[in-house]
């Protein structure tokens, strides 16, 4: 099991008034290889899985076996290095740093990999032939649409050759002719056997995915896997 | 993550954010060039002021003393005190009147003269001075060619002189004068030697003297009474010795009544020394003052940093949650923040140095029309070190708080 997780908790003003249970004792196992979409209303608690799932967030209680370690009592650094090789991360507002062009932003993991220079730049590049952005490799963020930064992104998230790619809301920001290239993208990267975890709200994008598991007010409500034609 | 690459990581970022970090460094660069010009005058001031006293030579003691109801020369205070001197030959180098005649005089050589009146090119106003054989070693003037005035000189009271180097080049340019005769208001006058130029740019009259013996006191000076006087110490501890020889000698000479006054004259004593480390103090005072007010605008170019910095403190702090999301390690951060307050504080202060080292030129040039005035490297060094540091905590802050956030509330910040 690549992802095992069991009874998790994410509470935010635990024992107050204002206590919000965002993930209220969620159990969940994804497989190495599955193409998962994580559906539910604004405020179910999907983002917060994928943090948590994605390790930029620490559950309140449960435990999360990431790969067969567990991820909860893993230092700063060691979840650093997760972070960095087994996850790549694909957000809704893209995320990348504007004062980088292209390539610097896919090759900054790769820095922090401590992949050698006369490598990295090769890795980089592939990664943006992958999302059609190798042209657009010296242009920065600001002067390019919202596509093709988040095929940027994409590509940021896939330079490091991660095993699980997590998208919260890959396609929220884009019209639905670039949001279908970039879910395209995603499928590709599924056909290479990389894991993906969906995030989104909208019905119609989950129906893309292998499996669908519902949310609703921190909980999963449904977890059925259903057939997709791709073609 | 290599130091090399938190090195490059941090000019890319500097490079890219050009103007936040010129006005980061603007701060600094005002703080520490201000700082430097500001000492750097006022030390280059007392360094002038100072000079007097170096080319005066230290270990000087100016002696007065007079008798009340003496109005002529005819007292013997100083061949009382030249013989008091010779008995304390281990303190004291050499003593001698210190006369000044402010009548009208003129020196003549074939067709060059210099006067005392001469207004107009007050640099080469012609200054006469009455003195004895020590009259040159009380003040640390060195001979060119030729001699001091001798003993004989003075007891004979010989027609003889000896010349300031300046006065020297108006009356003979660049031939040896000695053995040649001047005169002195028509009296003749044989030139037996004369002085090296002290050069001191704000007593050019130093070098404008004619020495002759002070026993022309009574021809030339009206028979004026001699009550000014110089004794030359040996060293700084033998001119306390001597200051405290010299106060016994004269105190004896005007005995107090019970008053504590004396009924026939009185006496002053003081060093150079001491108007010299009162010159020093005050300086040093003016030094603490603008040197304050220097600090208060480095004060104030540290909050502009400060301000910059946390002011970038949200922009960062998304920043530093993207590359804490693909992977970034805590230390990695920081040390690409640190790396880069420090190398834009640093590039501050290098540049505030230069352009404090050009201000100061500027302002001995312009306006202390010194051009030997140098800035001041300890304080230039101080003020570069104090905007370095506050620099770098501040820089720092946004990146050791960031970093320590959850990845997810560090993103989460707009």
């Amino acid at each position: 099991m690549l992802i095992d997780i069991k009874d998790l908790y994410k509470i935010y003003n635990e024992g107050r008034e204002s206590e919000v249970r965002a993930l209220d004792g969620v159990t969940l196992q994804i497989d190495r290889g599955e193409f998962v979409a994580i559906v539910g209303q604004s405020g179910s608690g999907k983002s917060t899985l994928m943090n948590v799932l994605g390790c930029l967030d620490i559950p309140t209680y449960g435990d999360y076996f990431l790969d067969g370690t567990d991820v909860t009592g893993l230092s700063d650094r060691q979840l650093a290095r997760i972070r960095n090789r087994e996850i790549g991360f694909i957000f809704q507002g893209y995320n990348l740093i504007q004062e980088l062009d292209a390539l610097e932003n896919v090759i900054l993991p790769l820095i922090y990999r401590g992949i050698p220079v006369w490598d990295r730049e090769d890795m980089a590049m592939e990664a943006l032939e992958k999302v059609g952005m190798a042209d657009r490799a010296h242009h920065r963020p600001s002067e390019m649409s919202g596509g093709q930064q988040q095929r940027v992104a994409i590509a940021r998230a896939i330079a490091a050759h991660p095993p699980i790619i997590m998208a919260d809301e890959p396609t929220g920001a884009l019209d639905s002719k670039t949001g279908k290239h970039v879910l395209e993208i995603l499928r590709d990267l599924y056909r290479e056997g990389n894991t993906i975890l969906l995030i989104t709200h909208d019905e119609g994008i989950a129906a893309t995915a292998k499996r669908v598991v519902r949310l609703s007010d921190g909980k999963i409500i449904s977890d059925a896997p259903q057939e997709v034609d791709w073609t | 993550m290599n130091l090399l690459q938190a090195f490059k990581m941090a000019f890319k970022s500097i490079a890219c954010k050009k103007t936040r970090s010129f006005l980061t460094m603007l701060g600094i660069i005002i703080g520490v060039a201000s700082v430097v010009i500001m000492v750097s005058v006022v030390q280059g001031q007392n360094k002038k002021s100072m000079e007097y006293f170096e080319k005066m030579g230290s270990n000087k003691i100016s002696v007065d003393a007079y008798y009340y109801y003496s109005s002529d020369g005819s007292n013997t205070i100083f061949e009382d005190l030249y013989d008091y001197c010779l008995g304390m030959q281990d303190l004291v180098v050499g003593v001698t009147p210190n006369i000044q005649v402010y009548n009208n005089m003129t020196v003549k050589y074939k067709t060059k003269t210099a006067s005392t009146q001469n207004w107009e090119n007050w640099e080469d106003m012609l200054q006469v001075v009455l003195g004895s054989d020590q009259y040159g070693a009380c003040n640390n003037y060195t001979l060119a060619s030729g001699r001091e005035l001798a003993y004989l000189d003075i007891q004979n009271a010989n027609n003889v002189c000896v010349l300031g180097g300046r006065l020297k080049e108006t009356l003979f340019d660049f031939v040896d004068p000695v053995g040649e005769t001047i005169t002195i208001n028509g009296q003749p006058f044989l030139v037996v030697g004369w002085y090296e130029r002290k050069d001191l740019e704000n007593w050019p009259e130093l070098d404008n003297i004619v020495l002759l013996p002070y026993t022309f006191n009574r021809s030339l000076n009206q028979n004026s009474p001699i009550n000014s006087f110089v004794v030359k110490a040996r060293s700084a501890s033998a001119t306390v010795k001597a200051m405290t020889k010299l106060d016994a000698f004269l105190g004896s000479m005007f005995p107090k009544n019970a008053d504590g006054y004396s009924n026939v004259g009185d006496y002053y004593i003081r060093s150079d020394n001491s108007s010299a480390a009162s010159i020093q103090e005050q300086s040093n005072m003016q030094a603490m003052v603008l040197g304050g007010i220097a600090g208060i605008s480095l004060l104030v170019g540290g909050i502009g940093i400060m301000n910059i910095m946390l002011v970038t403190v949200t922009e960062r702090t998304r920043e530093i949650g993207i590359r804490k999301a693909i992977g970034a390690e805590r230390r990695s951060i920081i040390a690409q923040f640190l790396i880069e307050a420090a190398v834009i504080c640093g590039i501050g202060g290098l540049l505030g140095i230069g352009i404090g080292y050009v201000g100061t030129m500027v302002a001995g040039k312009f306006i202390l029309q010194d051009s030997s005035l140098t800035p001041s490297i300890p304080m230039a060094l101080l003020a570069f070190g104090f905007s370095v540091v506050l620099g770098v905590i501040f820089g720092l802050y946004p990146a050791v708080k960031a970093s320590g956030l959850q990845p997810v509330e560090a993103l989460r910040a707009e």
